[in-house]
């Protein structure tokens, strides 16, 4: 099983944090529905080339969220997702890649209108484009 | 508290030109642990304490809960697959398959279909002559040989030496699937960073017989990083030196502080709250940490 969780390695956000803030956002946003099987421990740590230790943290976070269950011998799974969740924790991911590109805009020490007016810009272009 | 599957205590082995430790090192049950280190590093010498087959000078081992170097070894030998970093060149002339006859009487756990399966899935085929084989060939019929029997531990002295891009693939893929039941246990020497990467939950580095430390994969990879800082004066440099987990500043380019750390966490904090903008981050590699920690070494 494939799953579109990308790292960056260069982020100051450790990777733990990283894969769970993703594979939250798959379950709640619905392309994981209730009752999908996840790759095993070894084999999601193979996938993202991440340690078991920090495979095991995430998926226990997400445990006691009640958004995964681990049953013995069998697997984990995804849970079913309460409705008053899914707005929450649909925009969390969201949040985390404007970050991301607010330090990109940093790097280069672009100023707060600067990065506004790209900003702006960027939504313009998209809604014009659906629109 | 973790399980160890592998413990070192104060093991140290004097040689005219070599001398090892002391070493003191606990490897946890389940997990794959990467021993990275230049040649020469005692890597290999380690391995051959473990088993026996050298004595050290001083110091306690124990694997799997047994002693080492003292009984009976047979029971939990029997648990333990081995694979030295070089082929013995006294088997050449006999065939893979013979090979594998020879070996599988001593398991009792030889699992003959598992065995087909690793030799299916390496494309290997054991009726050639071991002198015969290709290197990489060799390098996986061995691999095969050394997992078939089901060993709760796995020693795997640069197992990929030797081997083209591609078997390279199936062997992580084969070493991932061996781990999958939870409780096994691989220690391995490597010095393929990408091989490391890709496999270990833990690396230990080691240099000149001495362990330099031994880290969680991903925290290592989270703590280590280059930072880029622009500073006005040359006095700032002073100030950056004594910043937690700051390792080296240089100057890099005009106005331009290159900062190596190793808890980036702690040095960004101090930063900011120093009032110094981070004008970027990097992660550095395995092999930029072990250089710095080997300098560091030197002058310890």
């Amino acid at each position: 099983m494939w799953l579109p969780i990308h790292l960056n390695e260069n982020s100051a956000e450790p990777m733990y944090h990283q894969i769970e803030v993703q594979l939250r956002a798959l379950i709640v946003s619905g392309q994981l529905t209730e009752g999908t099987l996840l790759p095993s421990i070894r084999e999601m740590a193979q996938m993202l080339k991440c340690s078991v230790i920090t495979v095991r943290r995430v998926y226990q976070d997400l445990e006691t969220e009640g958004l995964l269950r681990t049953r013995q011998g069998t697997g984990t799974f995804v849970a079913s997702v309460q409705e008053e969740d899914l707005g929450r924790q649909r925009t969390a991911s969201v949040i985390e890649a404007v970050e991301a590109a607010v330090e990109a805009g940093m790097r280069v020490q672009l100023t707060r209108q600067e990065m506004e007016h790209i900003m702006t810009r960027v939504l313009d272009d998209r809604w014009k484009e659906n629109g | 508290m973790e399980k160890v599957a592998i413990s070192l205590a104060g093991v140290e082995q004097h040689r005219a030109h070599f001398r090892l430790g002391p070493i003191d090192l606990d490897i946890p049950e389940g997990y794959v642990t990467a021993i990275i280190g230049p040649n020469g590093s005692g890597k290999s010498s380690t391995f051959r304490l473990l088993l026996d087959l050298s004595k050290p000078d001083a110091g306690q081992m124990s694997i799997l809960g047994h002693p080492v170097g003292q009984g009976d070894d047979r029971s939990w030998k029997r648990q333990i697959g081995y694979l030295q970093e070089e082929s013995d060149y006294l088997d050449n002339s006999i065939r893979g398959s013979e090979k594998a006859t020879f070996i599988r009487k001593w398991y009792a756990e030889w699992d003959v279909n598992l065995y087909q399966d690793l030799l299916r899935r390496f494309e290997v085929d054991d009726s050639i002559k071991l002198g015969k084989m290709s290197k990489g060939m060799r390098r996986k019929f061995e691999l095969a040989l050394v997992i078939a029997h089901k060993p709760k531990l796995l020693l795997l002295d640069e197992p990929s030496s030797g081997l083209d891009p591609i078997a390279w693939r199936s062997m992580i893929d084969i070493l991932h699937r061996y781990m999958e039941p939870g409780d096994r246990t691989i220690l391995m020497a490597s010095h393929i960073i990408d091989e490391v990467r890709r496999l270990a939950d833990y690396i230990v580095f080691m240099a000149r017989g001495q362990i330099l430390g031994k880290y969680e994969k991903d925290e290592l990879f989270e703590r280590w990083h280059v930072l880029y800082v622009p500073a006005a004066n040359d006095s700032d440099r002073g100030k950056l030196l004594t910043m937690p987990g700051v390792i080296e500043v240089e100057l890099a380019g005009v106005g331009m502080y290159r900062i190596v750390s190793e808890d980036a966490p702690q040095t960004e904090e101090a930063l900011q709250a120093a009032q110094f903008t981070i004008g970027s981050r990097q992660a550095m590699q395995l092999d930029e940490i072990l250089q710095v920690l080997m300098q560091r070494g030197v002058y310890a």
